[in-house]
């Protein structure tokens, strides 16, 4: 193969993705509209609070330029909630943020980058599409815009690991026909959890496959010779079982 | 320098660590050491000691009330002797490890159990089954210390922390942990660090490690003055005289000082200590400081203040050393005594001093009622006049009541002989009281100025912006101490009371010039000190004392005088040419004040509203006023709710609007939060505020970010609580239930019309821009959407329900003759054919009378 990623995306490309949600930001000067191919950034006029993208959000951040108010979810108060919950919770995943009320009919249907789940006003208690890598990069940028940064990150530790743990013993049932609920997965476990699940359905796939030749020669032998071992497939049944 | 003083030296016990306690009353002097008996002396006698037996041995700890006392010994054992017999009673308590400290409760219901254990036990005295454990601290413990009130013991910890916790509850909690102030120090170390609450019950004091004493206000956990006390050695015992006029410290190099809490300068000094003293405690009333020492001795030490300071003694309880006192009132008008302080004091002071000398009220006093605060209770049993003077009725002056007792005493107010009414304080939009040595003189949407006190003869003001590239903050030293200042985009504006010789000053400063210099200063009549002011972009108003408003433009031209007709004057706002003055007015139904408003347009000099009153539930008191960046005027009261001025350009028809309630937020529905809002200012259509946790009242630093609320009237009560944020319900996919769905519209319906009548009423008078053009049209359009909406909720419920449809469709806008229209689709799609035929006949009457007008 000419293109040597692997199949999916790459964390960077999840990441990519992700600076396309709205944050909350509170600008420290002033700044015109822009008229964006990706949209209209309305002016920034401090202290007013103004959702932006990511992508622009960081870049003003750097630039000491405007402040980034973290979303409500990644209070330590709501993390230790939703860890609470994730580990008293064997089965599946916290879910995710409800989707706020249908518009009127004649409108089209929004979806996760234009839907505020990252902004102040988001809801506290559920985890949207990017949160990993959106917590991971205010951190990063704006971690002094935090309450209790360190804890913050401690909680999202935790969490990424509980989930990862989930997601990897799912793989237990992961046989033919089985199959794994992932409501509330976030971009970017996915595309961690990809390569090991996609491996192992693989590696199954393949075990599976030689069987059933196996299956498939027998039947062949015995339609050959002309009487049909009725044991023997009984045999191959349970085995399939 | 006073005569020698009498000092009696006793040997009480022998040679060791020795403690001592008076009764309240004074009458007795109560010594244990480290041997196996107490000694009970007498106060103004000099015969032998009684000697109460059967102690343990080694006691480290002394607490006393009238009838009995408690000792804690390092055994372990805390027990109760009583002092009618003088025998040991019980034992309270025992501790697996040395007690180090006993502290009774003023009431002598509870004695605080310090010792190397970590958790502090809580004892009831007269049962002693009844224990509160107190556990947040994880090392031993030096001492504890009880309030004047009981409510609050102070455990100063070995670890450096005091940990200060409120046993009004069932459940003792901590509310604050002191880090910072105490040294950490052994438990059995001779220095201390004991909390020394001072008795006006405002403030504490502790030793510190650079052996200065260090006072904290209570509330705000500031740090206030402190005594710097020159001692070589670290402090080993302090004590506040009985009315907290005086300290008194010493340290184990054998220096005893005493100091003056007014002015924190060394009284006297006495350098003969013959050993460290470890304790030592005042007579309650009389001029005698008794202290023990590491060797077993006692010392009676009779006129210990001199004679040129004794009349400290006798003054009544005294202020703590605060920077700022806080009962100062929070605009700190020195010329203003009436509104000044705090409300219900004030009517109380003036009969008090009017002298009613044989009302009822003086007999019935706080002082007979409060048997519990025997602090307060000066016997003046010898007539030796160190009890506060008395006046020429015979009675004891309430100079010793001070201000806090006010909430006994506000029953006063009523039963009081002159009624005085209450009168709204002045108060400056925007500002925040002293706290500390900082506070906030001007906080809003362009950004901030703040002010700290230095060394109380100036003041370092700084101006601060959020917009960070359009101006730079700056900061300047301010001799003139200005105590009032608002900040726009164009300039800030500084005022300074008068104070002494020197007349009020109001000062401008442009943030941009092109000259080098205009700035600019003027000064106000003598005596005359300004209750408020207020900026806008062409005029600076000042409202003062002498019930003038003075109008400047921008460069300090004198433009208008004028006397306010409602008044005192409470405050004042500026929009442009709008000036909002707000006075007080006649006395309403519930003893208060009204206010009374005044709109006007300078300019033009044209009044909008005259007096016209400021709508405001009883009891409840104007917080602040502002006009939005749309030029309506807002007033947020105290009780949480923001109202907004509608048809304010026309005379007489001007009402309050509540845009938003906070107390109904859905934030607080869960009941879990305790939290009040600080208005700053509506803008964009957002109520801009500062979320105030707990039990503040006012921003403080590091400065809080600024919060927003969307706009909300009062048509029903919080959404009920979405559940906790803990339990996460999976698949409640929010059916969308229909009636909060009606309640959000009409919400909308009624919020967008209000709007819609703020922005025509303000468009018809000014020339508006493009952009309001648009936002008038989108409220229009709003409201027939909103109504739309509702008719076809109306119409999906049934056909019994036509009538209020018609109704709802008689409502509509329908400035492009479209709705109606699409009303009857709406009917029409949800086959209700009478309800579109009704509508269709509405909309014929309307296009009816459309083309007669314009014939």
């Amino acid at each position: 193969m000419a293109l040597p990623l692997p199949p999916g995306l790459t964390p960077p490309e999840v990441a990519f993705l992700c600076e396309m949600e709205l944050v909350t930001v509170i600008p420290r000067q002033r700044l015109e509209g822009l008229a964006l191919l990706g949209g209209p950034i309305a002016a920034l006029n401090p202290p007013h609070r103004t959702s932006l993208p990511l992508w622009l959000a960081l870049l003003l951040k750097r630039q000491r330029r405007a402040n980034i108010l973290p979303p409500p979810w990644l209070s330590p108060h709501s993390l230790t909630a939703i860890l609470d919950h994730e580990t008293e919770n064997e089965e599946g995943f916290s879910p995710p943020p409800r989707l706020p009320p249908q518009p009127s009919n004649n409108t089209l249907p929004i979806s996760p980058p234009f839907l505020p789940s990252s902004t102040a006003e988001a809801a506290p208690d559920a985890l949207p599409y990017h949160w990993l890598e959106l917590g991971e990069m205010l951190l990063g940028a704006a971690s002094d815009d935090f309450e209790d940064p360190d804890n913050v990150r401690k909680l999202l530790r935790g969490l990424r690991e509980v989930r990862m743990a989930k997601l990897r013993k799912g793989v237990d049932v992961l046989d033919a026909g089985g199959g794994v609920q992932m409501n509330g997965v976030g971009g970017m476990e996915v595309s961690e959890g990809r390569a090991f699940i996609g491996g192992v359905v693989d590696g199954l796939r393949k075990i599976a496959a030689s069987r059933e030749q196996q299956r498939r020669d027998k039947e062949r032998e015995e339609r050959e010779n002309g009487y049909p071992g009725t044991g023997d497939y009984e045999d191959d049944e349970m085995d399939m079982q | 320098m006073a005569p020698q003083p009498r000092i009696r030296g006793r040997q009480a016990h022998t040679p060791g660590s020795t403690y001592l306690a008076y009764t309240p009353n004074g009458k007795k002097l109560i010594t244990v050491g480290v041997d196996n008996f107490c000694r009970i002396f007498s106060t103004g006698s000099d015969d032998e000691p009684v000697t109460v037996d059967d102690c343990q041995e080694n006691n480290t700890a002394i607490a006393s009330t009238n009838g009995f006392f408690v000792a804690g010994s390092e055994d372990g054992t805390v027990s109760q002797y009583s002092l009618e017999n003088n025998k040991l009673e019980k034992i309270l308590v025992r501790t697996s490890l040395p007690v180090r400290d006993v502290a009774l409760s003023p009431d002598g219901n509870w004695v605080a159990v310090a010792s190397d254990e970590l958790v502090v036990k809580v004892v009831n005295t007269e049962d002693m089954t009844q224990v509160q454990y107190l556990r947040d601290q994880n090392r031993g413990v030096k001492h504890v210390s009880f309030d004047k009130t009981g409510s609050h013991l102070a455990v100063s910890c070995t670890d450096g922390n005091i940990y200060m916790y409120s046993l009004s509850s069932e459940d003792p909690n901590m509310i604050r942990k002191v880090e910072g102030m105490i040294m950490s120090i052994d438990s059995d170390a001779e220095a201390t660090s004991k909390v020394l609450w001072h008795p006006d019950g405002r403030a504490f004091a502790t030793p510190t490690v650079s052996r200065d004493v260090q006072v904290m206000s209570f509330s705000d956990w500031e740090r206030q003055k402190a005594f710097r006390t020159d001692h070589s050695a670290d402090i080993t015992a302090a004590a506040w005289s009985p009315n907290g006029a005086i300290l008194a410290t010493t340290s184990s190099d054998l220096n005893l000082y005493l100091w003056d809490t007014k002015s924190q300068k060394l009284l006297t000094k006495f350098d003969d200590m013959k050993a460290t003293v470890l304790a030592m405690a005042w007579h309650p009333t009389e001029n005698i400081l008794s202290y023990t020492n590491n060797d077993g001795e006692l010392f009676i030490h009779s006129d210990i203040v001199p004679s040129e300071h004794a009349s400290l003694l006798s003054q009544a309880v005294q202020p703590a050393p605060f920077f700022h006192d806080p009962s100062e009132g929070r605009s700190g008008n020195a010329t203003k005594p009436l509104t000044n302080g705090t409300k219900q004091t004030l009517p109380e002071r003036r009969a008090r001093r009017d002298g009613t000398p044989d009302s009822l009220d003086d007999i019935l006093g706080p002082d007979a009622i409060s048997d519990d605060e025997m602090d307060d209770f000066v016997e003046d049993d010898d007539g030796a006049g160190y009890a506060p003077a008395v006046n020429s009725h015979g009675k004891r002056t309430n100079g010793h009541l001070g201000a806090l007792h006010s909430p006994s005493s506000k029953r006063r107010v009523h039963g009081s002989s002159s009624f005085a009414p209450e009168i709204h304080e002045a108060f400056q939009p925007g500002s925040t009281p002293w706290r500390g040595n900082r506070r906030y003189l001007c906080l809003n949407l362009v950004g901030f100025v703040w002010t700290v006190s230095q060394e109380q003869s100036h003041h370092t003001v700084t101006v601060e912006f959020y917009d960070r590239e359009f101006h730079r903050d700056f900061h300047f030293t301010d001799p003139w101490l200005y105590d009032k200042a608002c900040l726009n985009e164009n300039g800030t504006l500084f005022s300074s009371q008068p104070k002494g010789d020197t007349p009020a000053i109001v000062y401008y400063r442009p943030h941009e010039t092109w000259t080098t210099r205009t700035d600019w200063r003027t000064e106000l009549p003598k005596g005359e000190s300004v209750t408020a002011i207020a900026l806008s972009e062409s005029y600076i108003v000042v409202t003062t004392s002498a019930n003038y408003v003075r109008i400047y433009t921008l460069f300090g031209l004198p433009f208008r005088i004028y006397r306010q007709k409602s008044s005192p004057a409470v405050t004042c706002a500026a929009w442009r040419d709008y000036v909002l003055t707000v006075g007080n007015g006649p006395v309403g139904g519930d003893g208060m004040c009204q206010l009374q408003y005044t709109i006007e347009n300078v300019k033009r000099d044209e009044v909008y509203q005259s007096e016209d009153t400021v709508a405001l539930t009883p009891k409840s008191t104007l917080s602040s006023v502002f006009f939005s960046d749309d030029g309506d005027p807002y007033i947020y009261d105290s009780t949480g709710v923001l109202l907004t001025l509608l048809h304010w350009r026309t005379s007489a028809q001007a009402r309050w609007v509540p845009m938003l309630d906070t107390t109904l937020l859905s934030r607080l529905s869960t009941g879990q939060k305790q939290e009040t809002y600080w208005p700053v200012a509506v803008a964009n259509r957002k109520f801009h505020c500062i979320i105030l946790k707990g039990q503040d009242k006012h921003p403080y630093f590091p400065r809080p970010i600024l919060s927003e609320f969307d706009f909300q009237l009062p048509l029903s009560g919080p959404k009920p609580p979405a559940k906790d944020p803990d339990a996460m319900h999976e698949d409640e996919d929010e059916a969308q239930d229909p009636q909060t769905d009606q309640l959000r519209l009409e919400h909308t319906l009624l919020l967008s019309s209000t709007l819609h009548t703020q922005l025509s009423s303000t468009l018809s008078s000014t020339r508006p821009s493009s952009a309001q053009r648009l936002a008038l049209q989108q409220f229009d359009s709003a409201v027939d959407k909103t109504l739309l909406q509702l008719i076809a909720a109306e119409c999906l419920a049934g056909e019994d329900r036509g009538m209020k449809a018609l109704e709802m469709a008689g409502l509509l806008h329908d400035s492009d003759g479209m709705m109606l229209e699409r009303a009857g689709k709406i009917a029409q799609r949800y086959g209700r054919d009478l309800l579109r035929d009704k509508i269709g006949e509405l909309a014929e009457r309307r296009l009816a009378e459309r083309e007669e007008e314009e014939e």
